[in-house]
């Protein structure tokens, strides 16, 4: 158990035909002993590549990463201490689970064969797999596979767990139930762990902070709450958040918003907070939107609903002003599961002024973000 | 009432068997017959009494006096086949064994080396062992003399060897032929192996790593025992080739007691007096059975390796 640091980390790859590919661009995180960090963003984002260097599968083109504040780009896999589930298991597929998760204590430490197998034996019994340790994994299922893996990991008592989306090849049900198993084992073993995924609702559940990558570059580390309410930029408010928040591309004149469809003033905080931003883009969450059967005032707009999906606790609603197109351009609501709203009803949207975004349209920062006062999470923020 | 699938034409003969599949019974019995046919002369030649082999109908079996001009059923070919063989089939088991898991260890390790082992250069390494496959026997016959009767003082380094029992003086040759074999026969047991082990998981190899074992280590307890049905493969190919060899066993032992059974099959039967069939029938048969056996024991594998 350590603390993990990534220093400017950068990875570049070079093809043959002497292309440059920067996977990693200057990445810096600080994981404290214990955390659970989650590196998540859209495919080709570079948190793989960040943590196979992290592992040492992959060189380290500059920067420094260390491990209880050693640096560790030079040592190689085998002696980092560190144990890593991969997202396809990787077990070995001629041993029996209990070679498999013996292999590692076998390997990297001196330990007698017997104090091994007890090890193993309690590990197993903690994973639920205890009365699976003479089995092949060409004969267990998916979900007995993953046990195995994270048990093989969780045996060894590494420093730090890195995982590269176990729970991916998983069917959604069992995906769930692992979720939270996941997060109870690591709040219990207390290792510091990193966990790779592009599923953003991995990422808000089981994070104590979340790590989010685009193109290599870290666009912002928070815990999940403050990246949800405070996103750095425009890329963390719409990947944060299902579903995504919409975003209406506005023009600004003097103390309002002017858009396509609709104008929008602003408060006075707001309008100083843009400053001297011509192009704004104005972004809102679902759940924000209130729709009325009828209704006015300022920030209310009449729209018409496209398409309703029930969900049970909520529905989604997709809103357009354009009525009668063949793919009109909507933005989505979340109402209540009660409600019952058809398609092709004319509704009134209200977009409230304390839970808008407000992003610079050229560089996607964020200008303004939805004040909390009215709600109860400022104070875990703070 | 028809047996076969479906289609517009569909011509019936007999007791409802579609033409095409008569068709093609009879071109594998007669595929079957054209290679079964010379193993199954040579066995009732072998079969034969030697003085009363008349060259006659050499597909039927021995039936004299039942039927005239077979000759008379006698197991003396066999015997003296062995009799004669003896020394030559000894002579080729010292090759072979050794040769066969040295190639294939040598091969095996050289293959991970090559591809679960990540170097630079490592490519053109492999390709020069590619190219070693395509070098003629024959090109290197006159070298290969020059080389273990001029060059390497094997034999005289031998020497202090045949102190244990049972190892002779002219034992450094076949010693010089396994190194020949092992050697001319490494760069096919690499290529096999590669293609084995590029099909490995690549993250099982990292995992491994990750845990701390070494190269070595990984190679001992990872690859190796994944290896199995490939080694069955470079086993049986391995057997055979060297086994059957002819021309590295005349070029290297050249003559003596150090003769191979390929060697020894060369003259066995031939005399001034003529040809003696049913012994050199009997000779061959004999020769080829360890390689027969060997098929049987590993020919599953082997099929499967192949596929694969």
């Amino acid at each position: 158990m350590a603390e993990l640091t990534l220093d400017d980390v950068t990875k570049v790859f070079t093809e043959d035909d002497g292309n440059e590919i920067v996977a990693v661009d200057d990445v810096n995180i600080d994981i404290d002993d214990g955390e659970f960090l989650v590196l998540v963003g859209p495919s080709g984002c570079g948190k793989s590549t960040t943590l196979r260097m992290i592992a040492g599968l992959e060189t380290i083109t500059s920067g420094e990463i260390s491990l209880d504040g050693r640096r560790i780009n030079e040592k190689p896999p085998a002696e980092r201490d560190i144990a890593m589930v991969f997202q396809s298991y990787a077990l070995y597929p001629h041993m029996t689970v209990r070679e498999n998760m013996s292999f590692g204590l076998e390997e990297s430490t001196d330990m007698p064969d017997d104090e091994i197998a007890t090890h193993v034996s309690e590990t197993a019994e903690m994973m639920g797999i205890g009365d699976l340790l003479e089995r092949k994994p060409a004969d267990l299922s998916g979900g007995q596979q993953q046990r195995v893996a994270l048990g093989r990991a969780i045996v060894r008592d590494p420093e730090a767990f890195l995982m590269d989306e176990p729970l991916s090849n998983l069917d959604a049900k069992l995906r769930a139930t692992m979720r939270t198993e996941l997060q109870r084992l690591q709040a219990e073993l207390g290792v510091t762990t990193v966990y790779v995924t592009h599923d953003q609702t991995e990422a808000m559940t089981m994070g104590d902070r979340i790590a989010i990558l685009d193109d290599g570059v870290l666009q912002q580390v928070g815990t999940p709450l403050e990246c949800y309410h405070a996103p750095n930029n425009q890329f963390v408010a719409g990947f944060i958040g299902e579903p995504s928040m919409d975003f209406f591309p506005m023009d600004r004149r003097d103390d309002r918003l002017v858009g396509d469809r609709f104008e929008y003033e602003l408060t006075a905080a707001q309008r100083e907070a843009v400053g001297d931003a011509d192009r704004v883009t104005l972004g809102v969450r679902p759940e924000d939107i209130t729709v009325d059967i009828e209704g006015g005032g300022s920030h209310a707009y009449d729209v018409f609903v496209d398409v309703v999906e029930p969900r049970g606790d909520e529905n989604t609603v997709h809103l357009t002003f354009d009525r009668g197109v063949d793919e009109p351009e909507t933005f989505t609501a979340t109402i209540s599961g009660l409600r019952h709203i058809q398609a092709g009803e004319p509704v009134v949207a209200t977009l409230p002024p304390d839970s808008i975004h407000l992003f610079d349209a050229e560089t996607g920062v964020a200008l303004h973000n939805r004040s909390l006062e009215t709600t109860e999470v400022t104070e875990q923020l703070t | 009432m028809s047996f076969g699938t479906s289609t517009d034409e569909e011509t019936e003969t007999g007791p409802g068997y579609p033409l095409r599949r008569i068709v093609l019974y009879v071109t594998l019995v007669a595929m079957a017959a054209f290679y079964l046919i010379p193993i199954e002369t040579g066995i009732m030649t072998s079969l034969t009494n030697p003085s009363s082999y008349s060259g006659q109908f050499p597909y039927l079996p021995p039936l004299e006096p039942l039927l005239s001009g077979t000759g008379e059923f006698s197991l003396q070919p066999w015997q003296n086949a062995v009799d004669l063989l003896g020394q030559g089939l000894v002579n080729s088991a010292i090759l072979v064994i050794p040769a066969t898991i040295l190639s294939g260890l040598l091969g095996s390790m050289a293959a991970y080396g090559l591809t679960t082992v990540s170097w630079r250069g490592q490519i053109a390494v492999y390709v020069t062992f590619v190219a070693g496959i395509f070098i003629p026997y024959q090109a290197v016959l006159v070298p290969l003399t020059q080389f273990w009767y001029n060059v390497v003082p094997l034999r005289t380094a031998f020497q202090p060897v045949t102190v244990l029992p049972f190892v002779q003086g002219y034992h450094w040759k076949l010693v010089a032929l396994i190194v020949t074999h092992t050697a001319y026969g490494l760069p096919i047991c690499t290529l096999l192996f590669r293609a084995h082990y590029k099909k490995l998981s690549d993250e099982m190899i990292e995992a491994a790593r990750l845990d701390g074992a070494s190269i070595y280590r990984i190679y001992r307890r990872i690859i190796l025992p994944l290896s199995v049905p490939m080694f069955a493969v470079v086993f049986i190919y391995q057997f055979t080739q060297i086994w059957n060899d002819l021309l590295f066993a005349l070029t290297i032992i050249q003559f003596g007691d150090a003769s191979v059974v390929t060697q020894e099959l060369v003259g066995l039967g031939v005399s001034q007096s003529g040809t003696n069939f049913p012994l050199r029938m009997a000779g061959a048969l004999v020769a080829a059975l360890p390689t027969l056996l060997v098929y049987v024991l590993f020919g599953e594998k082997f099929a499967k390796g192949v596929a694969a």
